[in-house]
């Protein structure tokens, strides 16, 4: 019996190292590897988004495509580690919390490529950006300052509200653009903010989410814009709960964050401030395909269509055009410089 | 102040304390009859998965509600199994458990739904109903458990014999008692009552499962446990302890401030519980003793 078990035993090796080798002489044009946050790549929002735009590089591009969803964030550096010592290509980080874990592991890599999105690696004084990693940040702040403004412009309590998932700059980022976009509207307009949690569990919480949101609500809050993974979606599930009123109005209204979550509960979902992580990854692939592959701090906008307000059918009709013209009109400023939104990670 | 203590707390802690309930009387069960469940979390885990894969497939809340049981009583037979058909440490055991219930529930949603993430989000009219201020049929089973699990354990032959297999075994032993028996049942009805509360989560509280949801409910539900000397209607307000504290640190955020103007950080916010915790468990319950069975295997002379 035990003999039998090792044979099979070898055999599945066998039938593994096969496969591994094999999947390895396949042609690609490059290997990228993408290492995921917390959230995994189906959490319908940032890790989503950058999933999706490495699939769409898969499907394009020809490239050989592989990925780990880390099951804790212990697990984190050792596949990043796992790509690079096979020297692959590029690979690409997701979420701010593989920033530390890249810097190591980028400088023991230099000939690999790297690209983190929402983290920025340094060398080691600290200053210059690091040659052989893509830095992909985007400006949050902008694209919360329009969301801010439509929320504002819909809530008639005069109250709205803010859920985040980890307390921490990134996310304020999120918050203090949405706060200023509302004041312009409404400058005496009271804003809820509220935190999942302080650990990377923030983000894994709807439970905890919903509960926050209805604490929310309860205190007047009418408009509530998540940036809080897949936690958020409790605060979809608990405007919901408050139904339509007679006309088929939503009686509160979320706003979704980085990926388009208007179709997440339609009709409920104001609209989302997409970070289109999946164009900056997708943009990323492409430029180490064609050797034009540059380090650095790529940083995206408004300007480019880097961060906006997603407006489709599930939306229509939900925003007055006037508010619209009124957006509109902030984005031409913002990117022109006239407004200037505060950034919450510049100090 | 005033905007702290509303109805609105008070619900929010009936909400935030219904898992806990399911949990810590299933953690009941199985250590009153002297098996340590450190595993309450990964029977969460289960019974939230099950529920929402089936709800969402069948849609029907009741269905998912049943199987999530089913998944609970299961893993409960594997822990019994371990722990007292083949004598395995019980604390390693029932982290063994939790590891694996991090884990198996995304590589099964991976295969349904190619999806590791979470499941799919299930429409609201196939949730567990909802009454007003949005408390779940599950937290009113909940507190119904509740009179259930004292008659149960004080007036009931079974619970007898359950609280003596749990104090001394040899001696129940000698009067007749089947130990193992008895120990297997306990394990299972404990996996059945945490996977409840874990089912709750996914499709009473929110719509859809994400990895590791439970959040540490399960070892909070253990706290509540010792908090309450493992009786029956203690558990009961150690769980609204719980909740109600989680619920206060909600309201308390972004509401009161600094006499400087600025917020409190939601790092302080939420070591509240923790800290009530701590000050209720070494100043107010006095010593809190547990089964002195309380994770030895029995092995029949």
């Amino acid at each position: 019996m035990r003999k039998y078990i090792s044979f099979v035993v070898i055999c599945l090796i066998f039938v593994g190292c096969r496969s591994v080798t094999e999947s390895s002489r396949r042609d690609c044009n490059i290997r990228v590897g993408i290492v995921f946050d917390i959230g995994g790549k189906n959490d319908r929002s940032f890790n989503a988004a950058a999933w999706e735009g490495v699939k769409r590089a898969e499907r394009e591009l020809g490239i050989c495509l592989y990925d780990i969803e880390p099951g804790n964030p212990t697990s984190i550096e050792p596949a990043m580690r796992a790509f690079a010592e096979r020297n692959f290509d590029l690979v690409i980080g997701v979420g701010f919390a593989q920033a530390p874990l890249m810097q190591k592991v980028a400088k023991d890599f230099p000939h690999v490529k790297f690209a983190i999105v929402d983290g920025v690696i340094f060398e080691d004084d600290g200053k210059t950006p690091k040659s052989n990693v893509a830095s992909l940040v985007f400006r949050e702040h902008e694209g919360s300052y329009l969301v801010g403004m439509i929320a504002a412009a819909k809530s008639k309590s005069g109250i709205i509200g803010f859920l985040g998932g980890m307390d921490i700059k990134l996310i304020h980022r999120f918050k203090t653009g949405y706060e200023e976009g509302a004041r312009s509207i409404n400058p005496s307009i009271r804003v809820i903010e509220n935190y999942v949690g302080v650990t990377d569990a923030a983000w894994n919480n709807p439970g905890k989410g919903k509960e926050l949101a209805l604490s929310q609500i309860e205190k007047g809050a009418d408009v509530i814009f998540t940036a809080a993974g897949n936690s958020g979606l409790g605060a979809f599930d608990a405007v919901e709960q408050y139904g339509r009123d007679e006309k088929g109005e939503a009686k509160k209204y979320v706003i979704g964050v980085d990926s388009n979550q208007n179709g997440v509960k339609p009709g409920f979902v104001l609209t989302s401030m997409v970070k289109r992580v999946d164009n900056a990854v997708y943009e990323v692939v492409k430029e180490v395909l064609e050797k034009r592959f540059q380090g650095g701090i790529h940083s995206f906008g408004l300007d480019k269509d880097g961060v906006a307000y997603a407006m489709d059918e599930n939306n229509a009709g939900l925003i007055p055009d006037d508010v619209i013209k009124k957006v509109e009109a902030a984005k031409r400023e913002i990117i022109e410089g006239k407004i200037k939104v505060t950034d919450a990670m510049a100090n | 102040m005033q905007e702290v203590f509303t109805f609105a707390l008070l619900f929010s802690s009936i909400r935030l304390a219904t898992p806990l309930i399911f949990a810590a009387l299933g953690g009941l069960f199985s250590e009153r009859s002297g098996v340590i469940n450190i595993a309450l979390e990964g029977m969460m885990l289960a019974g939230a998965f099950t529920a929402a894969v089936v709800t969402f497939e069948y849609q029907s809340a009741f269905l998912g509600f049943l199987s999530a049981l089913m998944a609970g009583a299961f893993v409960g037979v594997v822990y019994a199994l371990c722990v007292i058909r083949f004598e395995a440490n019980q604390v390693v055991t029932g982290f063994a458990i939790n590891l694996l219930m991090l884990g198996l529930p995304q590589f099964l949603s991976g295969a349904i739904y190619d999806s590791t993430g979470s499941t799919p989000q299930i429409p609201k009219e196939h949730l567990l109903p909802q009454f007003f201020n949005n408390v779940s049929i599950a937290s009113i089973l909940a507190f119904a458990l509740i009179p259930i699990c004292w008659y149960v354990f004080y007036k009931t032959p079974f619970g007898l014999r359950l609280r003596a297999v749990g104090e001394n075994p040899e001696a129940a032993d000698a009067a007749g008692v089947d130990v193992t028996r008895l120990r297997y049942t306990a394990v299972i009805i404990s996996g059945i009552l945490a996977a409840a509360g874990g089912a709750y989560l996914s499709i009473g509280q929110s719509s859809l499962f994400t990895r590791g949801m439970t959040a540490g409910r399960g070892f909070i539900a253990l706290a509540a446990l010792i908090l309450a000397k493992w009786r029956p209607v203690p558990v009961l307000f150690a769980c609204l302890f719980f909740g109600f504290t989680e619920a206060l640190s909600f309201q308390i955020q972004g509401i009161i401030k600094l006499p400087s103007g600025e917020d409190i950080p939601v790092q302080f916010i939420q070591i509240i519980p923790y800290v009530l915790t701590i000050i209720v468990l070494a100043g107010f319950i006095g010593l809190s003793r547990p089964p002195k069975a309380l994770g030895i295997p029995y092995r029949k002379e």
